[in-house]
């Protein structure tokens, strides 16, 4: 007996000592961060919330970059050696690759030794995310602009096999590392969408193998590698050892340097060892584990909001003693309450969507969950981007009861006589849940009805994608620094299950539409673009909610953090002072 | 001669419980419970709990014993709204669990041979499901709402009714009363729902009333991790509003709710174990 229980205490220590030894080995630096939803898996194509496209780009790169220190936001060569050369016409551009960018090590390869990235892979990659069979979440990105995609999508929609081989004239490997795109019509955002988690290349041999489950089992050029996914609360990422040369940007924005943003120019990333990304969905968790110093950098959640910044002074004793910093997020980004155009109720009810959208009390929702600190949407693009009237008050988009009765009667529906009830779907969470019912309050002091149904993420976008829904709650961040990639929300082409989840119809709204995203960034631009903002904010397509301003929090061990709109592959930046993180751990 | 026997038994059962104080302040709460949420139902109390009554997140005072949440509104009507929720939830999952179990059980025990077999199979590995992930994709198939919580707890909630009810009928089933019934030419419906039943439906009275706490703890949890009742308030969702409000000393939700919830778990298990002792055949005619 006494042997046998000798033996298990060994064995317990044995193991004890091993996990210690995995974990926390000398000096190894290990980035905590989390993700407040549910990862949808590894597949590029896939990568339609931010969320997903997040921890796609860590592990896959594309051509092109934003720059993580200039702002206003600049795009930088990712996987391109260089920016591209531009024919005069707007339509061709020639990409030149870097050499010797190596795909992670895996079993797809021979000996599972990673090869060389090259044009072919991009060719494929963009292929890929038009593969009529895979019906990718990005093809919106390229539907229509890169000359003969179309053309090979449809082809290909009715074959039994896709395919790869036959030659686009829109996207062409000159030679094995120049690739060259020919667009349809002058597209001046095209750079960006090669900037994002859609355009990642990814390797043929990969999707070859893992056919369905390639979504769990990433293998791209990126900085971080991790094992074959699975639906857990964690993800960790390794260094990837075989990193190509890719160094800590030179020049930054102006007080860079002072805030010591530039201190590691010129080192090779990733700046750590291993990066650990908490699934956490609740607030609250992700609140105690970064008060415990187990995540390295969050926002500060609205409850906390007035302990955590005092008005006029800024952070809290409690937290600077600790070490802890706050960085101001303003966010280009618009929540909203969505009406489903295609349901009968609400297709060409432009009353009623007035109606609804006057009686939203912003106010009263931004006091309650955003500290009062965002900004009430008028109307559907953000501040600081060219589009945004400053100023704007929307005809229906600031609380007036008398205003939204009036409207409801002029619907049909005299204090909500005559209307069913409302079905509203939203992401469960306390909070979200909290938020709607306060807009069921507001809706049914003019005797609306709101049901609410609280679903997962991926329900959600299951019943907006096959526009199974009545109203639902949902939020847009831009993919690129362009009133362009707000307004396409409302393009009737792009409807579900494209972005345009609430499909709206509208043909003069499409015209202006179609006409602007033509055009290269002139003042003539602006104009249509400011046009469109007052066209939607007299449409109500969707009740606009807030563009969202927060406070991100960050220990002081943590190295180089600057808050982007961008957060695709920006954890190879950061840098963690472990000799920071002994001493004040302590504290906390 | 044995009708009057089973009456007596009944009648003295609740001479029992009355006798037993605790039980009789237990059953008093659950007739109690019950009432309120009667009179929800039929829309006399607590109909205008979503209306905003007062301020925000006002500390419980004379006008509002429980204060009010995030929106106004009056938490003791919420706790009362609640209670209706519970007690459905509690009564319509009773109701669909209870037949089905005493149906596969009365059938497998009195039966036996494949049909025993084959019930044995189901429910077994029916159980071997964990029962919250069975009630989460129940409630992911029927969408949500208060008619899934009450279809996804009853479906998930007979097999222990059933085991029970199948050991009974097979010690039953061959006693004499059965074989005079055979005897005298009754079928074997006659027998199994006209005499066997009535003799062990003591053991459904008693796992009635635990299944009935049961239930209501369960539509709690989902209702606080999002699953259950949508637009009405319970106390899952009470009690889910909490765990942001504790922080900023609004406790007077998660005081309501789990305090009317602890009364009636309480209620219903004291009152479980008093109806078994008061039930039990073996302890008739003795003093408890």
């Amino acid at each position: 007996m006494i042997k046998i229980w000798g033996f298990v205490v060994l064995v317990l220590f044995i193991a004890a000592s091993c996990t210690k030894n995995n974990s926390e080995a000398d000096g190894e630096k290990v980035l905590y961060i989390s993700t407040p939803a549910k990862v949808k898996g590894f597949d590029p194509n896939e990568a339609s919330d931010l969320y997903s496209g997040n921890e796609v780009a860590r592990v896959y790169e594309g051509l092109l970059q934003f720059h993580y220190l200039k702002r206003p936001y600049t795009l930088a060569p990712n996987l391109a050696e260089a920016m591209p050369t531009v024919s005069t016409d707007g339509l061709t551009y020639t990409f030149k690759l870097k050499k010797g960018v190596l795909f992670h090590d895996n079993a797809c390869f021979p000996q599972g030794k990673g090869r060389e990235m090259t044009s072919a892979d991009v060719v494929y990659s963009i292929k890929r995310l038009a593969d009529p069979k895979l019906q990718s979440k990005g093809w919106w990105l390229v539907d229509g602009k890169i000359a003969g995609l179309n053309d090979w999508r449809e082809k290909n929609a009715d074959a039994e096999l896709v395919d790869y081989e036959a030659e686009i004239p829109g996207v062409k490997a000159i030679d094995s590392h120049t690739v060259q795109f020919k667009l349809t019509k002058p597209f001046p955002q095209f750079l960006y969408a090669l900037a994002m988690p859609f355009t990642s290349v990814v390797p043929k041999e990969a999707v070859e193998k893992y056919g369905a489950e390639f979504l769990n089992n990433p293998v791209g050029t990126g900085p971080f590698t991790t094992e074959t996914y699975t639906q857990s609360n964690k993800i960790v990422y390794t260094k990837n050892p075989k990193y190509r040369d890719e160094f800590y940007p030179s020049e930054g924005e102006e007080g860079d340097e002072a805030k010591g943003l530039l201190k590691d120019k010129g080192k090779k990333l990733p700046l750590v060892d291993k990066l650990v990304v908490s699934i956490i969905t609740e607030e609250q968790t992700r609140w105690l584990n970064f008060l415990k110093g187990k995540l390295d950098t969050m926002s500060i959640p609205a409850e906390q909001f007035n302990q955590v910044i005092i008005p006029g002074k800024g952070l809290a004793e409690d937290f600077t003693k600790k070490g802890i910093r706050a960085e101001k997020k303003v966010g280009l980004d618009v929540t909203y309450n969505a009406f489903n155009h295609e349901h009968k109720l609400f297709k060409n009810n432009l009353k009623l969507r007035q109606a609804m959208s006057a009686a939203y009390d912003r106010d009263k929702i931004n006091k309650n969950f955003f500290y009062g600190i965002s900004v009430p949407a008028q109307s559907i693009v953000p501040p600081n981007i060219a589009g945004h009237i400053e100023g704007f008050k929307g005809p229906y988009q600031n609380l007036d009861l008398e205003k939204a009765k009036k409207l409801l009667a002029e619907a049909g529906y005299p204090n909500g006589k005559g209307l069913p009830e409302i079905t509203y779907h939203y992401k469960y969470d306390t909070k979200a849940r909290q938020m709607t019912e306060m807009f069921q309050q507001m809706m049914s002091k003019i005797g609306i009805k709101i049901k609410p149904m609280g679903v997962t993420w991926p329900e959600l976008m299951k019943l907006v994608n096959t526009k199974q829904t009545m109203m639902f709650g949902m939020a847009w961040g831009a993919d690129y620094p362009d009133a362009e990639n707000f307004l396409q929300l409302l393009y009737s082409p792009n409807q579900a299950p494209g972005s345009n989840g609430s499909n709206f119809h509208d043909p003069e709204f499409d015209k202006m539409y179609e006409k602007a995203s033509v055009m290269g960034d002139t003042p003539e631009r602006t104009a249509l673009y400011e046009k469109m903002y007052k066209y939607a904010a007299e449409k109500t397509p969707l009740i606009f909610g807030f563009h969202r301003v927060g406070y991100g929090l960050l220990h002081s061990w943590l190295k180089n953090f600057k808050f982007t709109e961008f957060t695709h592959g920006i954890s190879k930046y950061y840098d963690i002072d472990m000799k920071t993180k002994s001493e004040n751990i302590e504290k906390l | 001669m044995s009708q009057k026997e089973t009456k007596s038994l009944w009648a003295e059962a609740l001479q029992r419980i009355l006798k037993d104080k605790v039980a009789t302040l237990s059953l008093v709460i659950v007739v109690i419970y019950a009432l309120i949420a009667l009179l929800v139902s039929l829309g006399l109390v607590a109909g205008d709990w979503a209306t905003a009554a007062g301020p925000e997140n006002m500390a419980p005072n004379g006008d509002f014993w429980l204060g009010t949440d995030f929106l106004g509104r009056n938490v003791f009507k919420k706790v009362i709204y609640g209670t209706q929720v519970a007690m459905s939830v509690g009564l319509v999952s009773s109701l669909i669990a209870i037949p089905i179990g005493i149906s596969l059980g009365a059938v497998a025990g009195y039966f036996g041979g494949i049909v025993d077999e084959a019930v044995v199979w189901f429910y077994t590995t029916f159980s071997s499901i964990p029962t919250i992930m069975l009630l989460i994709s129940i409630s992911f198939i029927l969408g949500k709402g208060i008619n899934s919580v009450y279809i996804a707890l009853g479906l998930t909630s007979w097999v222990h009714l059933c085991r029970l009810v199948r050991g009974e009928v097979i010690k039953h089933k061959n006693r004499d009363y059965v074989q005079a019934v055979t005897a005298i030419g009754g079928g074997h419906t006659k027998k199994l729902f006209r005499h066997i039943l009535p003799n062990i439906f003591h053991i459904v009275i008693i796992n009635a009333s635990l299944q009935f706490q049961v239930a209501i703890k369960s539509e709690v949890i989902l209702s606080y991790l999002g699953l259950g009742v949508q637009d009405v308030p319970s106390w899952g969702k009470m009690i889910d509003d909490a765990k942001q409000e504790l922080i900023q000393g609004h406790w007077w939700q998660l005081a309501g709710a789990t305090i009317a919830m602890f009364i009636i778990v309480l209620a219903f298990n004291i009152l479980g174990d008093a109806l078994r002792d008061a039930l039990d055949p073996k302890l008739k005619g003795k003093d408890a």
